[in-house]
Order: C-alpha cells, then structure tokens, then sequence
C-alpha cells in the first residue's frame, strides 16, 4: 500500500510534458536502435550519456529507461524479418519468427512480439514497483561481505551466461577488471598502471571502453567479414493475430513472464537464460509440437515475453543493490553516479521522488511503446532496408561525437582506437564484450567493498563468511561455476555416445 | 537446432583467441610488476590487494586460451576472410585518426562528413556522392541537435558550423 502511494506521487511526477516527452524520445531511440543490428541500448546509452549531460537527472534517466525498454521491443522486429537478433535476448525470437515471416505471417509474428513485450513488461514493472522496495528494505542490512559476495555471484554468472564458454567469459572479464584498475587508487592516492602517463591519472572513462567495444569493434568487424547478403522479409499488412493466435499467444506471454522476472531479478541474471527456458518450455506444451521450427506462434510469444519480463527484473538488483547484471544495466548505474546518485538500498531513501518517477515512466514508456510498435511496425521494418555501410559509417560519426563529448583529448582518441582494436580482436576470437564492459563497472565497486570488509577484520578474510547470506551466495557461486565447467562435459558426452550409436 | 556452430571453430577465430591469450599473458606481466613496484602502507589491505590476484589471473586465463587454441587448431575448419581486410581496418584507424586531427581546424559538420564518407566507402558503399549527401545530413542534424539544441559546444571551424 505504501508503494502504492509513492507510485502515484510518481505518476503525478512523471506526465509533466517535458517528462512525457523525455519518455517519448527514449523510447523511441530504443526502439530504433533496437532494430538496427550492431547498435544496441548499452552502447547507446553510452553514447549519449556525454552528451546529454546537460539534462536534469530525471529528464536523462527517464530517457535511458526508454531507451532500454525500447530496445528489447525493436530487437524482435530484426530477428523476426531480418533473421538476425538486433539484441542479444531476442536470439531465440529468430527461430520461429524468421519461419513464420518467410511463411508470409511475418504480422502475426511481430503482433504477439509487441503485445506480449506489453504485457510482460507491464507485469514486470508491476512486480518491480512491489518487490523492489522490499529487497531494498532487506538490503539495508548488508555490509561490505555480502556485498562482496553478491558480486562474485554476478561475476561468475555473468561470464558465464553471457558467452559461448566459460574460459572465454572470464577472459572478457578480466579485462575489463584490469581496465577499471587503470588510475588512482581512491583509497590511498597511489598510482596503478598509469606508466607515467598524466592522463591516465583519472582512469579511462567507462563512455570511451564501451563505445570502443561496441561501436568501433563492431565497424571493425564488418570491414573484415563484409557484407553477407541479408534478406528482410516484406511485411504486407498491418501487424494484427486472429483470434487462434491470440487464444494460442497468451498462456505463452504469462509463462514467458514468470519464467522472466524471476530469473532477471536474481543477481545472477540476465535475459538470455529466461528466452531459452521459454522456448523449451512452450516447444513441451504446445498442442502443435509440429509447428515448432516451422513457425510456431508459440515460440514467438514466450521468449518475447520472458525478455521483457526479464528486462524488468533486472532493474530490481540495479536500483536496489546498484548490482548491475547486463552490460545496459552497467552502463545506466554509471549514468547514475555520474549524476552522483549511488543506486543502492540508500536511493530509495534519499531520492524517493526520483525512483518512483522512473518507475512511473517506465508504465507510460510501456503504453507508448505498445503504440509506437503495433501501427507503426511498417515504419521501424523500413530501418532495416538501410545498407550496412551507412548504419555503421552512422554508427562511428556518433562513436567520435560521444569521445569527444566526453573528453575528447588526443590521448583519449588513441585510447579508443587501440581498445577498438581489442574489441576486434575479441569479436574475431569469439570472446563476448558484455562481462567486460560489467567487469569494467563493476569490479571498482567489489574492491571497494572487498577493502572495505577486510580492513574491518583487520586483514582476516573469514568476515567474508561471516553471516549466513554470505555463507549461501558463496555455495551458489561454487555451484554455478562447476555447473558452468561440467555442463557442457556432459553434453558433449552424451552428444559422443549418441554419434557412436548413429 | 538451437546449437551453434562452436564444436569446430574456424582457423581464424582460433588465431584471434589465441591473439588475445597472449594479450592477456602481456597484461598480466604489467599488471603483476605494477602491483609489486606499489608502496607497502599501514592499511590492513593496499593498493595491491586485488591487483597481484587479478594479475595472477589474467596470466592463467591467457595461458589456457593459449593452450585451447593450440589444441583446437589442428581440426579447425579454414575460414573465408574478405581479401585486404587488414588495409581496410587501418584506413578506417587513419580516418578517425584524420578526424581528430582536422576536428578543430575544419569544425564538426565538414569533419564529420569527411569521416562517415570514408567510412562508408571503406564498407562498400556503392556512390560516393551519395554518401556525401547522407554524411552531410546527419552531421548538420547532429550539430543542430546537439550544438544548439542542446547546448553541447561543438567545434564550430572558420565558417560557423
């Protein structure tokens, strides 16, 4: 009741015009970025984060958010007309949607897409606006051990979800620990891996590693790959279901939700995982087993939904605990901090007003999107008729505006290039960017709390397994990296054995 | 169906991860001898706390990138590399090279053109007067957003934009 309350205060907050209108561009930017393959919401809040620092802190966090939800929405119209996830959560969208839009049903797709992204999300938020203040409430109580242990959680599982392999996760996130090294140490002014160089003093600025990761290593990476011929399927009519599909699309949106918000909200999290269990799921139950992988409704609408639900959740640990688990989730605490707003059980207590007004807006985000999405589905399908060429030449003009928006020295510039270079170097290798760009945001914060903790027991690092919260995030940490080692042994044997028999 | 195709790498990711092994391998040597070279204080924890285990890290996760790659090498597939791939990454590292140089003289609409027209030629865009027009658009929206709307200060050059 009392969420309820302060959620109203929000509302009242957030339909002033100049919010409505921060929301509109949010969410319509996302939704475009959303579309266009290689350019997704982190880079994109990243890329505006310099720029935009001109606004209030409402007007800029109301704009991510939108930005944010915007993109999870644009991303299934690429993977359902383009065969190709315009966001890493809608991978699992291209296996029945692609089907369906080269069946001619590319509207229904992009209909149980939309409306199930709505109802998802709104559910979502709804969950987030209750569950929210609670773990925040819960969360007062941690201290730097539980917080060190919460990270290790997000350390390993985000290297561990968010690539092909482990090795190569972890890899990823070792980089970006040591990027985060780079400057003085807050804590007793020394130097660390600076070499000298004066302008290394303050760190590398998180903007220019993820525009470098993002942005630059993926023009990089079309230069040497090329452009692949890409077919778009045409969409002839107005994005609509009949009634069989709807009856068909709902029980998949509302399981697609419970298995999303769940997953998202732990400080594991992410929205991959969600979609995969989804697929699974609805591929078990469906009533036309047969459908699948030629284009069932079904498999649209469930992994749809489990992401956007998922999308949601994963704002609970970021506003709650300030643990992001995505690498947008990453990059918006950074745009908090550097309005100097630590997200955490504090924020709820001291910019109360602010948090229920983001929460608002992302319920009237939501409605715009459904809007923007289902009319206007035509409009964002014509993004994807832009050549490679000019999204990603697009692409690098606003990749150097952002540099220089955010300090824009030639040392800066030379820094973007050689982590451009390395970026490259990872995509070729197969290495995830992702953990690095949390790693990078993140790893500053778990040394702060690691120091922290173990300055308090005098160097004895037992405190970090001093209360029972610390005792079980540590056992989950164990778990999730020998399940990450030896599930995929097993599935490899299994795979083996079976070949054998075949 | 939902499988990638991760069993038999080509050769060329092979080499790029094994590329990034020895990366790491290098970041570590710095990272450990810049962690040791740090000054011992009274605090319980110092600046190397965490910088020699991460150092130490860098240096095994590098190594078994190494040892992956040299053991995945021998059934890796050949892969397809666009011919001068290389040339054209660094004509892009000039451009933006170029960019940053010619930023303050020439300010940010005609920079900026010049960058995406180089861009999108490297990519293969098929007209350059085309491109000229679409870098000339976007460049003069940008300034117009961000310069006066806004209130970013962009570089304005000897003609005012």
């Amino acid at each position: 009741m009392d969420s309820f309350g302060l959620l109203l205060d929000g509302f009242a907050a957030a339909v002033t015009p100049e919010h409505l209108l921060w929301a509109l561009i949010g969410v319509t930017i996302g939704t475009a970025v959303g579309v266009l393959p290689g350019v997704g919401p982190a880079l994109t809040v990243a890329l505006l984060l310099p720029i935009t620092f001109r606004l209030t802190p409402e007007n800029a966090l109301i704009m991510f958010a939108g930005i944010y939800y915007g993109g999870m929405y644009g991303g299934s119209t690429t993977a359902i007309l383009l065969n190709t996830p315009g966001e890493s959560a809608s991978m699992i969208t291209t296996l029945e949607g692609n089907k369906m839009a080269r069946a001619g049903r590319a509207a229904a797709a992009l209909a149980t897409a939309a409306l199930g992204s709505f109802v998802a999300a709104t559910i979502g938020t709804v969950a987030l606006t209750f569950v929210a203040p609670l773990v925040a409430d819960f969360a007062t109580s941690f201290g730097p051990p539980e917080y060190v242990a919460l990270m290790a959680v997000a350390f390993v599982t985000v290297s561990a979800l968010l690539g092909r392999s482990l090795l190569k996760g972890v890899a990823s996130l070792l980089v970006g620990i040591t990027i985060g090294l780079i400057g003085i140490d807050s804590q007793t002014g020394q130097p660390r891996l600076t070499f000298g160089i004066d302008s290394l003093l303050d760190g590398i600025d998180v903007v220019i590693v993820v525009i470098a990761l993002f942005a630059l290593s993926e023009a990089f990476g079309h230069l040497m790959t090329g452009t692949g011929g890409t077919t778009v399927q045409p969409l002839r009519e107005r994005a609509v279901m009949s009634r069989s599909d709807l009856r068909r699309s709902w029980p998949a949106w509302l399981r697609g939700t419970a298995f999303g918000f769940p997953i998202g909200a732990l400080p594991a999290g992410g929205a991959e995982v969600p979609t995969f269990l989804s697929y699974a799921t609805e591929r078990k139950l469906s009533k036309h087993p047969e459908e699948f992988g030629h284009g069932a409704i079904e498999g649209v609408a469930g992994p749809e939904a489990a992401n956007n639900a998922a999308a949601a959740g994963v704002l609970v640990p970021l506003l709650t605990i300030g643990l992001p688990t995505s690498a947008t989730a990453a990059v918006i605490l950074t745009a908090f901090q550097s309005y100097g707003l630590q997200p955490g059980p504090q924020l709820f207590s001291e910019s109360g007003p602010l948090v229920w007004t983001l929460i608002a807006s992302l319920y009237i985000g939501n409605i715009m999107l459904l809007v923007l999405n289902l009319p206007l589905a035509k409009v964002w399908a014509r993004l994807l008729t832009i050549p490679a060429y000019g999204i990603y030449a697009g692409v690098l003009v606003f990749a150097t505006l952002g540099t220089f928006a955010a300090g824009g020295t030639t040392v800066d510039l030379l820094i973007l290039l050689g982590l451009g270079l390395l970026g490259l170097l990872m995509r070729q290798g197969g290495i995830p960017v992702a953990p690095a760009v949390v790693g990078l945001i993140l790893g500053p914060l778990a040394e702060q709390q690691l120091r922290r903790a173990l300055t308090l027991s005098e160097g004895d690092p037992s405190i970090l397994l001093s209360s029972g919260i610390t005792i079980v995030l540590w056992i989950a940490v164990a778990l999730a990296l020998i399940a990450s080692v030896t599930l995929p042994l097993l599935r490899r044997r299994s795979r083996s054995t079976t070949n054998h028999e075949g | 169906m939902t499988e990638t195709p991760q069993e038999t790498p080509d050769r060329h990711t092979v080499l790029a991860s094994a590329g990034f092994g020895a990366v790491m391998l290098v970041a570590a040597v710095l990272v450990i001898v810049d962690a040791v070279r740090l000054p011992e204080t009274g605090a319980a924890v110092g600046p190397a706390a965490v910088p020699l285990p991460v150092g130490v890290l860098l240096g095994v996760v590098g190594a078994a990138l190494l040892v992956q790659a040299r053991t995945q090498l021998a059934t890796a597939r050949s892969a397809a590399v666009q011919p001068k791939a290389g040339l054209r990454v660094l004509g892009m590292v000039a451009a933006v090279v170029a960019f940053a140089l010619l930023l303050p003289v020439l300010g940010y609409v005609v920079t900026s053109t010049g960058l995406f027209v180089a861009a999108a030629m490297l990519l293969g865009a098929p007209s350059l007067w085309r491109s000229v027009a679409y870098g000339w658009a976007l460049a003069a929206i940008v300034f117009l957003v961000f310069d006066r709307l806004i209130g970013l200060s962009l570089p304005s050059g000897p003609w005012g934009f």
